[in-house]
């Protein structure tokens, strides 16, 4: 289960593309079951690390953090090595040359200026070195990182910086114990020993009142003040050592914990706004909604049968001039555009509205010596009745008589289950007409 | 816990009971596959929410051999008591006869306790034949209602309905392909008023309907948003080198952003289609009349869909004017309106420029930063004409009405329809500026939280608007 806002931010963005290719329909009935098994249990529905691990796949999805984490040790690794060489470099003296304390404390503001620049670029969602970050990263980050990126720059430039305040500091302490320094300070700006006293004194202002130890007095300031043009050595040399604690406590205070703070800012600021992404990622409304809205399912999903293969018509001979009998079946009626062309059949009525003994009365009555046509309507497909009429004309009349289905029809598409109809049949005297146009008035019965 | 309503949708071959059942259960699929007489098993829909059935539909063949049953009943039968257990004894005696197949089929549901709709085609002229089969269905004593289903063109409503009051409690009409949603939920109530027992279920079934009805049209302009968002912050890319021609990489990179946004607007149509459950109406996409002659960057496209250089004018004014008056609100009124003005006449200024000839300034080639490896980058869009929100939104709307108004028993392609007047006359004024305003600011990445929450009020108030264009009739 994610705990970190950042992880829980990729988890759920990573789930949100998958279920991009689900249906809503899926998805809609997956999260409800979900919401209703807590609701029975008497609980609120799922929190979002809940619910990534109830449908997740259990993985972290925390690669487009691999990047940021490569590019934080290189800083860290780079600020610790950088840390070391600079105050090697500050503390490096040949001679009875004294280290300059006005340089330590330059640096000290110039590393105090460089944590607030990058913590208020980072709040202000500012990248001055996207481009550059950009093109060392060959991928794109992930779409849920793109808006963490100035936060996330901040972080790392505040952890390098921080390995640079520690090492640098480490440093110090080693060169303090190994190496006898001289410290010293020298301004070109006309300034006094008690106003130079007056400036280290301020500086000292968070630790002067419990260790006092650490805050040079007024007669070590004054008596290591030094100018490049005057030779003269000071009056006591151990006394030059003196500024080690201030110099100490003074990195520490303005380098090394504004480092530390900053850096927890920068973690917590990149934590709310991972929280606040996460509010606002279209997913999570879109989730509440489906934890709140009843699953309806109208069947829906059932399978549909798949649509008939429809035999390719034979040849569709016309009604034969000869035809003995016109059978017009459940009141198909082509009024009078059919019954000229078939001279003298004998017209008869059949299905539908008939009884079964009229059906009998009509196989009697017709003549089954002839071709006979049967009248249908194509917009209403074959009827077992129908089926059951044919077998018993088949049966009264024989196997030879032809009988043709004559179909009424205002278009081509009521014809295909009449052409299966023949062809499940498989009467050879049997054939299917080409359609009669109809109007409604003539489909009436 | 007493057992949900089931319905048995009964009738004549060929009448429509599966392209009710199809509207009703909002399944594509069975008017797909529909084809006259076809069915010879019955298929159960039931509606559930949460898991519980509320009531089942149960799509039953035709009648094959009505005469033929009702004579066997007819021999069977002592006196009008015993009606129903004869036909009881018939489905028992036939039920492995492959001659009464269908109709043991469709008697069944009914005598384990499903109520009767009995589907008739009203386009065509009442016709006794069919008597037999409301006799049999009448010795079931079961409670049962009369549809009057238009599959044609033909009028005998009246015949039908003076007919099938004889046989039937209650008859309706109900045009499966063109009844509007009202009406299926109107259906349902009345399928409720069958039986005392099963009035709560289909209320309740009504009401979640009604409300998963609003919940997708949510859904659906919220994906509009996310597509519209898309479209217009969407920008192609190509790595251009110093002997390159910069005229054909922008050709290419123009013709490439051109066909993502069409395949972005299809893959908006799909999911909205998805969402209404018309899963197969994507098979007949190439028979979309809208997509011959009606591509997203014709002219045609623009004259139906996009707006007029004053609205723009106007509709900028009041974006810029949004806008600047946040500044006066920052100056504590001290601006005097300034700011408002200021923004306005910048915004009009800035759509009537970009709002010209559509298609020529969707957007132009842009040299951006050197690229690793030699080479700058070289991208054409966002868009830059406001036309092309327009006339993205207004397309996607007309496809949504058509998908979200359109019956499951639909077979016939869509089509693109609109009127002479422009749907934007329904929105109000102020929203037609909170419209433009988004248009013009669309959020460009996702967590864009506070542009995307406008750009999603702009199209849920885009749409209520364009339903009330969609539905009040032209003058």
């Amino acid at each position: 289960m994610s705990s970190s806002p950042l992880r829980l931010l990729l988890d759920f963005d990573a789930q949100y593309r998958r279920d991009r290719d689900q249906t809503p329909a899926f998805l809609h009935r997956r999260d409800r079951r979900l919401a209703l098994v807590r609701e029975q249990a008497g609980a609120t529905p799922p929190s979002l690390a809940e619910w990534l691990h109830a449908v997740g796949d259990g993985r972290h999805h925390t690669a487009p953090l691999r990047h940021w984490r490569r590019l934080n040790g290189g800083l860290v690794l780079a600020g610790g090595v950088l840390g070391v060489l600079t105050m090697l470099g500050l503390l490096y003296v040949t001679g009875p040359a004294r280290i300059n304390v006005t340089l330590f404390l330059a640096l000290v503001l110039v590393q105090l200026l460089l944590a607030v620049l990058t913590a208020g670029q980072s709040l202000a969602g500012w990248r001055p070195w996207g481009a550059l970050l950009d093109r060392s990263d060959p991928d794109q980050p992930a779409p849920a990182l793109r808006p963490l990126q100035p936060q996330l720059a901040g972080r790392a430039a505040q952890a390098g910086g921080l390995a640079f305040a520690i090492t640098a500091l480490l440093t110090l302490l080693a060169q303090i114990l190994v190496r006898d320094l001289a410290f010293g300070w020298s301004t070109t700006l006309q300034t006094s020993a008690p106003a130079y006293h007056g400036l280290v004194n301020a500086l000292a202002w968070p630790w002067r009142g419990w260790l006092p130890a650490a805050v040079p007095d007024l007669d070590l300031v004054a008596q290591s003040r030094y100018f490049r043009l005057q030779n003269g050595q000071p009056a006591d040399p151990a006394l030059l050592g003196g500024w080690w604690p201030f110099l100490v406590m003074t990195w520490l205070c303005y380098v090394v914990l504004p480092r530390l703070v900053l850096l927890m800012l920068a973690q917590a600021h990149l934590r709310h706004r991972a929280r606040r992404l996460l509010r606002d990622h279209p997913g999570v409304a879109a989730l509440r909604e489906r934890f709140a809205t009843p699953w309806v399912d109208s069947g829906d999903e059932t399978p549909a049968g798949a649509p008939l293969a429809t035999p390719s018509p034979g040849p569709a001979p016309e009604p034969p001039a000869d035809t003995g009998t016109l059978i017009r079946w459940a009141g198909a009626d082509d009024r009078d555009r059919l019954r000229p062309r078939l001279g003298e059949a004998r017209v008869l009525d059949a299905g539908g509205a008939a009884s079964l003994e009229q059906d009998r009365d009509t196989l009697n009555r017709a003549d089954g010596g002839r071709p006979v046509v049967i009248l249908v309507r194509a917009w209403e497909p074959p009827t077992g009745d129908l089926a059951d009429f044919l077998d018993d004309a088949r049966a009264h009349w024989g196997a030879a008589t032809p009988i043709l289905l004559q179909p009424l029809a205002t278009d081509d598409r009521g014809l295909a289950p009449w052409q299966r109809f023949v062809a499940r049949r498989q009467d050879p005297a049997l054939q299917l007409c080409p359609p009669l146009p109809a109007d409604q008035e003539a489909a009436a019965p | 816990m007493t057992a949900p309503p089931r319905f048995a949708v009964v009738g004549h071959p060929n009448k429509g009971k599966s392209s009710i059942v199809a509207t009703l259960a909002q399944n594509d699929g069975i008017a797909i596959a529909l084809e006259p007489g076809t069915t010879r098993d019955s298929h159960h829909y039931p509606l559930s929410v949460d898991g519980h059935v509320l009531y089942e539909l149960i799509d039953t063949p035709g009648f094959q051999r009505p005469r033929k049953v009702l004579a066997w009943l007819q021999a069977h039968s002592a006196s009008a008591s015993d009606r129903a257990d004869t036909v009881r004894a018939f489905v028992t005696q036939h039920r492995g006869d492959p001659r009464f197949h269908d109709e043991c089929e469709l008697l069944t549901p009914i005598l384990d306790g499903a109520g009767i709709l009995y589907v008739v085609d009203g386009a065509v002229p009442y016709s006794p034949e069919q008597e037999a089969e409301m006799e049999i269905l009448r010795w079931t004593g079961r409670p049962s209602l009369a549809l009057i289903n238009r599959i044609g063109e033909g009028d005998h409503l009246a015949d039908w309905r003076a007919a099938l009051g004889q046989y039937f409690q209650i008859v309706r009409d109900f045009d499966a392909v063109r009844a509007p949603f009202d009406t299926h939920l109107s259906l349902l109530r009345g399928f409720g008023q069958l039986a005392p027992d099963w009035e709560a279920p289909l209320e309740e079934a009504v009401t979640h309907l009604r409300d998963q009805r609003r919940h997708r049209q949510h859904r659906a302009l919220g994906l509009i948003a996310e597509a519209l968002a898309d479209m217009l912050t969407h920008a192609e890319s190509a790595r251009f080198n110093e002997h390159d021609n910069r005229d054909a990489l922008e050709h290419d990179l123009a013709r490439r952003w051109r066909d993502r946004q069409r395949r972005r607007e299809q893959t908006l149509r799909r999911d909205v289609e998805a969402l209404y459950r018309h899963r197969h109406l994507h098979r007949r996409e190439q028979q979309l009349d809208w997509d011959g002659g009606h591509d997203l960057f014709s002219d045609q496209a623009r004259r139906a869909w996009g707006v007029s250089r004053t609205y723009l004018a106007t509709a900028g004014f009041g974006a810029g004017a949004l806008g600047g008056a946040g500044i006066d609100a920052l100056a504590a009124g001290h601006s005097l309106g300034t700011g408002a003005l200021i923004g306005g006449v910048l915004g009009a200024a800035g759509s009537l420029y970009y709002g010209g000839k559509y298609a020529d300034k969707l957007g132009a080639l842009k040299l951006l930063a050197p690229l690793a490896g030699g080479g700058r980058q070289a991208e054409f869009g966002p868009v830059r004409d406001p036309q092309f929100g327009y006339v993205v939104l207004g397309r996607a709307l007309e496809h949504w009405f058509q998908v979200s108004h359109r019956n499951h028993a639909g077979r016939d392609p869509l089509t693109l329809d609109h009127g002479d007047r422009h749907w934007l006359e329904q929105l109000p004024r102020p929203d037609r500026q909170r419209l433009q305003k988004a248009l013009q600011n669309p959020p460009r990445h996702q967590s864009d939280g506070k542009r995307r929450q406008a750009l999603e009020q702009a199209v849920e108030n885009a749409g209520a608007a364009f339903l009330v264009w969609r539905e009040t009739p032209s003058d």
